[in-house]
């Protein structure tokens, strides 16, 4: 057949064949590693987060998580909520147009985990109630994360995490958006969340 | 596309022509490099990291088509659409007949090379699409009607005072804006409404998981999440090459890839794309455009590895000296200069000159490409097929004017004056090699250039040495 009658599938796929240099034989398959430190306690965690422009949010005494972001965000107008734990102005589910979502000022979620050599937390449709892209939408962004869900690295992540192999979409969020696309100069808060706080919860 | 080689030595001179940009860009760049040695130092399993991300992709490209197979099958099964392009112009069309089927128009985009490379702008703007790109550094290249300077900070060759005259005549912001907080400020809010108004998100990506059908984005803005979760249509363009085995391999490239970059332990946002959002649409476009050629290339099929890191563009003393623009292509730097020239041998011609084959950019890439061992099988390459004339012509003018020191620019004439009779055993070396460690601007030399010559030949075995330690 000729390249043209051919699907373009095919064709690559037999070019692939016909001319490829390296040797199947020559390039076997090398083991699964797990590298470096897979220290995953919470001081690495926090330590990497501060690294990445992201920051923690402690409870003072007494303090409920509802309040504590009150008391971060004081002047906020509306606080929209994807966790039971937090009531909020307004609950994600009832989020209709990324309009609104456009608007919201705090957002608050759950990770599934944490990975203590980044500071990196994971979010998947799950954790967002299918809305995908209204949490990139708001201002200031506030994680609430388990001590007990945290990896060492991001071997430990892809190895032992099950939600790479189950989610639609997950991202892996380290500190908020960032740029330092102008002259060198870092700049937190480009186009996603100009900030990531995390509350252990 | 024009064929003309690229005159890169007299872009090179152009570039080199205002002191604060070429100040600053060698600063910003030398100083990426410097913040991927700090990440280097505290991660004693470096070079094992270095040495299992090779092998992953060696081992992938020698199996290339079982691993594309696997994706595509996986990736169907995701409810994700599969298409494969030929080359550009077959990946321009199938974009845009997803866009007809759709009855869509307008695309908001994330950085992703592949698409610069299949020229889709040029090819959708006129047929009334708006391609809007989101990423900060692409969106300045794209109002200033530029190919992106690197690859991972598009827009480096610039000052705050450049964007800020940009942006003054799309955005109506003030010119005399000195605050690079202001200029990310207006592009946050010139972004925002066409970002929810797209109706079709596009993507590249990094990579490619046979074993789960999945594609890896890695962003720092979160442009990318916004890209391709507003919309209900994700378009993703991915090369032939970007593939990994299994999700565990992921662990050693994302470990690598933005400490070699920018010297950041990750990037803020490393999204997996495994299936359409609820209600969504995704297809993943699957480009050759020359890949399978050049890995039936026994001397260059190993620069399909590359992860676009733009580490070797960031050690490169001639890139950080020459600015991305004087490449004319989407690739530029060390990497640029061994790909180019497979995509056109002549127009790229000259590309595999810009280097002072020091071996820097071998020594700090991840995935461990014998970058200038490449560049010099180029040259041989392109002195069989008698493109030396203009190639003599070129070195010759980026001897006096790369190196902006009037001290190096005698040097450089009469070494180029002794080196030119033994050409062109000289062209296959380099007569730059004395200048290419790293930044230090040389003394003034007091040795001649065969003793200069002697000692670089003796370096090369330093340089092998330095590879452990890099
Ligand atoms: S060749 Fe190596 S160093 Fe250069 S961009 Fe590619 S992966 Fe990075």
């Amino acid at each position: 057949m000729s390249d043209e009658t051919m699907s373009a599938r095919d064709v690559i796929m037999q070019r692939l064949k016909a001319k490829k240099s390296p040797q199947e034989g020559a390039y076997p398959l090398p083991p699964v590693v797990t590298l470096g430190d897979q220290d995953a306690s919470p001081e690495r965690f926090e330590a990497s987060l501060a690294l990445m422009g992201g920051r923690m949010l402690s409870l003072q005494d007494g303090e409920g998580i509802e309040q504590a972001i009150r008391r971060a965000f004081p002047e906020m107008r509306n606080l929209c909520t994807a966790v039971p734990e937090v009531e909020g102005t307004l609950r994600i589910e009832d989020l209709e147009t990324h309009e609104q979502a456009d608007k919201v000022d705090v957002m608050v979620v759950r990770a599934a985990f944490g990975v203590a050599e980044t500071g990196g937390i994971f979010l998947s449709e799950v954790e967002l109630k299918d809305h995908l892209a209204d949490v990139h939408l708001a201002q200031h962004l506030i994680v609430l994360l388990s001590k007990n869900e945290l990896v060492g690295n991001m071997h430990n992540a892809y190895q032992e995490r099950s939600e790479f192999r189950t989610a639609g979409y997950g991202v892996l969020m380290s500190g908020p958006s960032a740029t330092a696309d102008i002259q060198g100069v870092l700049i937190r808060g480009a186009q996603g969340v100009r900030s990531l706080s995390v509350i252990w919860a | 596309m024009s064929n003309r080689p690229v005159p890169h030595a007299r872009l090179a001179a152009e570039f080199l022509k205002d002191e604060p940009h070429r100040h600053f860009h060698d600063e910003r760049l030398w100083d990426m490099r410097q913040k991927r040695d700090e990440q280097m130092h505290i991660m004693p399993e470096w070079q094992e990291l270095r040495e299992q991300a090779s092998r992953l992709k060696e081992h992938t490209l020698a199996h290339l088509p079982q691993y594309l197979e696997q994706f595509e099958e996986n990736a169907r099964c995701n409810g994700i659409h599969v298409h494969w392009a030929r080359d550009g112009a077959e990946h321009n069309r199938i974009v845009e007949k997803i866009l007809k089927d759709h009855g869509h128009s307008s695309i908001i985009k994330s950085k992703s090379m592949i698409t610069d490379e299949c020229e889709m702008r040029e090819y959708l703007e006129p047929k009334g699409v708006s391609v809007t790109e989101t990423d900060l550094g692409e969106r300045i290249q794209q109002l200033d009607n530029e190919l992106p300077s690197h690859v991972v900070v598009p827009a480096v060759q610039k000052l705050t005072t450049d964007v800020a005259k940009t942006f003054a005549r799309y955005y109506n912001t003030d010119p005399n804006i000195d605050d690079p907080h202001a200029l990310a400020e207006a592009q946050r809010n010139a972004a925002r409404p066409v970002l929810l108004s797209g109706d079709t998100g596009m993507t590249g990506g990094n990579f490619l998981v046979a074993e789960t059908g999945s594609f890896v984005v890695c962003t720092n803005e979160g442009n990318a999440d916004l890209s391709a979760n507003l919309p209900n249509l994700h378009i993703a363009t991915l090369g032939i090459e970007r593939l990994v085995p299994r999700m565990a391999d992921l662990g050693v490239f994302i470990r690598l890839l933005s400490r070699s970059a920018l010297g950041s332990p990750i990037t803020q946002y490393t999204t997996h794309f495994r299936r359409p959002k609820k209600g969504g649409e995704m297809h993943v476009i699957l480009v050759d455009n020359g890949r399978s050629e050049r890995l039936g290339m026994d001397d260059f099929w190993t620069s399909l590895k590359c992860i676009r890191c733009g580490a070797c563009m960031n050690t490169c003393p001639v890139y950080r000296r020459s600015g991305g623009q004087s490449y004319g292509s989407v690739y530029s730097g060390p990497i640029g200069a061994i790909i180019d020239p497979t995509f056109n041998a002549r127009k790229f011609s000259t590309l595999p000159f810009a280097s002072t084959m020091n071996g820097s950019c071998t020594n700090v890439c991840p995935v461990k490409i014998d970058i200038h061992e490449q560049l010099y099988k180029w040259r041989r390459v392109l002195a069989e097929r008698h493109e030396i004339p203009f190639v003599k012509r070129e070195i010759m003018k980026m001897a006096g004017r790369l190196l902006a020191q009037p001290t190096m620019y005698r040097l450089a004439i009469s070494g180029t004056e002794v080196a030119l009779k033994t050409m062109p055993r000289f062209v296959l070396y380099n007569y730059l090699n004395p200048w290419g460690k790293h930044r230090e601007l040389p003394h003034p030399v007091k040795e001649t250039f065969h003793s200069w010559y002697k000692k670089n030949r003796l370096n090369r075995t330093k340089t092998q040495r330095e590879e452990t330690q890099a």
